[in-house]
């Protein structure tokens, strides 16, 4: 059995072993219940968006467990919350949303303390770049499904998306990344 | 908290089709309405489309969260950002062109100009074949299909066992979830913990939900570890994994995946090598501004 290193020495980030396969699915389980829960607060009039407290789920998994957990946990973790939802099926905002953990998961190759402020920082700069090119992609391939200028694409599906997502990882990433390293630490986990 | 899956047996013909063949169909179709700007191929998916989503003999009240996600989204695309700003039109449709209102309309009394061509409305009709085509597959999918038969359907479609075997998994995780995360709410709010929607500003909505997210996401990373423990002792990935539910084609799934692949290599033929890619306008369109 691979085991995620969570403190200490060097990190394989790219393992998928049975830990990271329960990992993956509790993150997906758990984003897609937490996004469903929080539904209720739906943007009027921005195409395709909602505030979703939730985001920071992937982004932390992405942290927590590697770049494969971030990202599954996004993608199959939005696919369940739009069939619980009742949206349907969108696969290019749900790559859009693995690749928001897909990031932060390569950055978890730096991380060996999470409560240590260059990790956080770290943490941080991850949300910024993972939430850009997630939902840059997602927003993008709307240019490709409904035909909109370059500058629709930026004000009704980027930024409101983006900077929702950044708001919500940016303050509660942290508090995750320290609640985590205290069970770590408790629990005295390799 | 209740979580309930919005698929029911309905006993339609969209119930006896292979999911394999059905995600074949719907990537088919969306590759094929996404080929082309033409009026005349974008009509013919559209009505395809509709065959299809009347396969599933869904009703208005089932899908009805599903349509008002997607209407936002067309007001919002179709309405707003091509009719009104124009910016919508701006990857496709030129410059320029014939204004609906040339010498500018009067409403309540007053007088007003509108840049609106008849080419950007036209535009806008064929967004909405192109966008309703693809949403009327898309958006029937939750309703539709079995969620025991996700895993074994990326499985069989190619996904390495590991990665569909953690997509059944977390189907299952779901319900418990859902629990704890109702119990974790009843605690915190026995301790005067308030999550009203609608009040205060993003920031303090942030700091609100902080109290629920933390102990309902470390209470399932510290459960995880005996659903790991117990996988392994029972010799997980050891071997190739066998599905408790079974797909299986019949002469139909094969004929939906042979109308599927026509459906899309006519289209890029008809795109490519018949260049009917671009947006264009029918004359009888003009004919009904002049």
């Amino acid at each position: 059995m691979e085991k995620t290193v969570t403190t200490g020495t060097k990190k394989n980030i790219w393992a998928f072993g049975t830990n990271q396969v329960v990992y993956a699915a509790i993150g997906a389980a758990l984003y897609a219940v937490l996004t469903w829960a929080f539904n209720i607060w739906q943007i009027p009039g921005a195409g395709n968006v909602g505030i979703r407290p939730a985001i920071v789920i992937p982004m932390f998994f992405g942290i927590a467990f590697g770049p494969i957990v971030g990202f599954i946990t996004g993608f199959v973790g939005n696919i369940l919350a739009d069939m619980l939802s009742g949206y349907g099926f969108w696969l290019w905002w749900d790559l859009g949303n693995g690749i928001i953990g897909l990031i932060p998961g390569l950055f978890s190759a730096l991380i060996y303390k999470y409560n240590e402020q260059k990790s956080i920082i770290l943490g941080e700069i991850s949300v910024v770049l993972g939430s850009a090119l997630g939902m840059g992609l997602a927003s993008l391939s709307e240019r490709w499904v409904s035909g909109a200028d370059m500058n629709t694409v930026l004000v009704a599906n980027f930024l409101p998306a983006f900077l929702t997502n950044i708001v919500w990882g940016l303050i509660l990433l942290p508090l995750l990344m320290i609640a985590y390293a205290a069970i770590v630490s408790r629990s005295g986990r390799s | 908290m209740l979580v309930s899956w919005n698929y029911r047996y309905r006993n339609s013909p969209m119930d006896h089709i292979d999911p394999r063949a059905r995600f074949i169909f719907s990537f088919a179709l969306l590759f094929s309405a996404t080929t082309t700007w033409n009026p005349n191929i974008l009509a013919g998916i559209f009505l395809i489309a509709l065959i299809w989503y009347s396969l599933g003999r869904l009703t208005w009240k089932d899908t009805r969260f599903g349509w008002l996600m997607i209407s936002i989204m067309l007001f919002t695309m179709i309405v707003v950002n091509t009719i009104i700003t124009g910016g919508g039109a701006g990857g496709v449709v030129p410059e320029g062109g014939q204004l609906v209102w040339p010498a500018g309309f009067d409403l309540f009394g007053r007088h007003f100009t509108f840049g609106l061509t008849v080419e950007r409305l036209w535009f806008a009709v064929s967004q909405l074949m192109r966008i309703l085509s693809i949403s009327l597959v898309f958006v029937m999918i939750p309703y539709t299909m079995d969620s025991r038969a996700y895993g074994v359907t990326f499985s069989k479609l190619g996904l390495p066992d590991r990665l569909a075997y953690t997509m059944e998994l977390s189907f299952r995780f779901i319900p418990t979830l859902a629990r704890n995360f109702q119990v974790t709410l009843d605690a915190q709010r026995a301790r005067g913990f308030e999550l009203d929607a609608g009040k205060g500003s993003l920031v303090q909505k942030v700091k609100k939900v902080a109290p629920l997210i933390i102990p309902v996401t470390m209470n399932a990373i510290v459960s995880s570890e005996d659903i790991a423990n117990a996988m392994d002792l029972r010799g997980f990935g050891q071997q190739k994994r066998t599905w408790l539910y079974e797909l299986k084609f019949h002469w139909w799934d094969w004929a939906l995946i042979a109308f599927s692949i026509l459906m899309l290599l006519v289209t890029l033929l008809l795109a490519y090598r018949f260049e009917m890619r671009l947006f264009s306008v029918p004359a009888w369109w003009y004919g009904l501004f002049d």
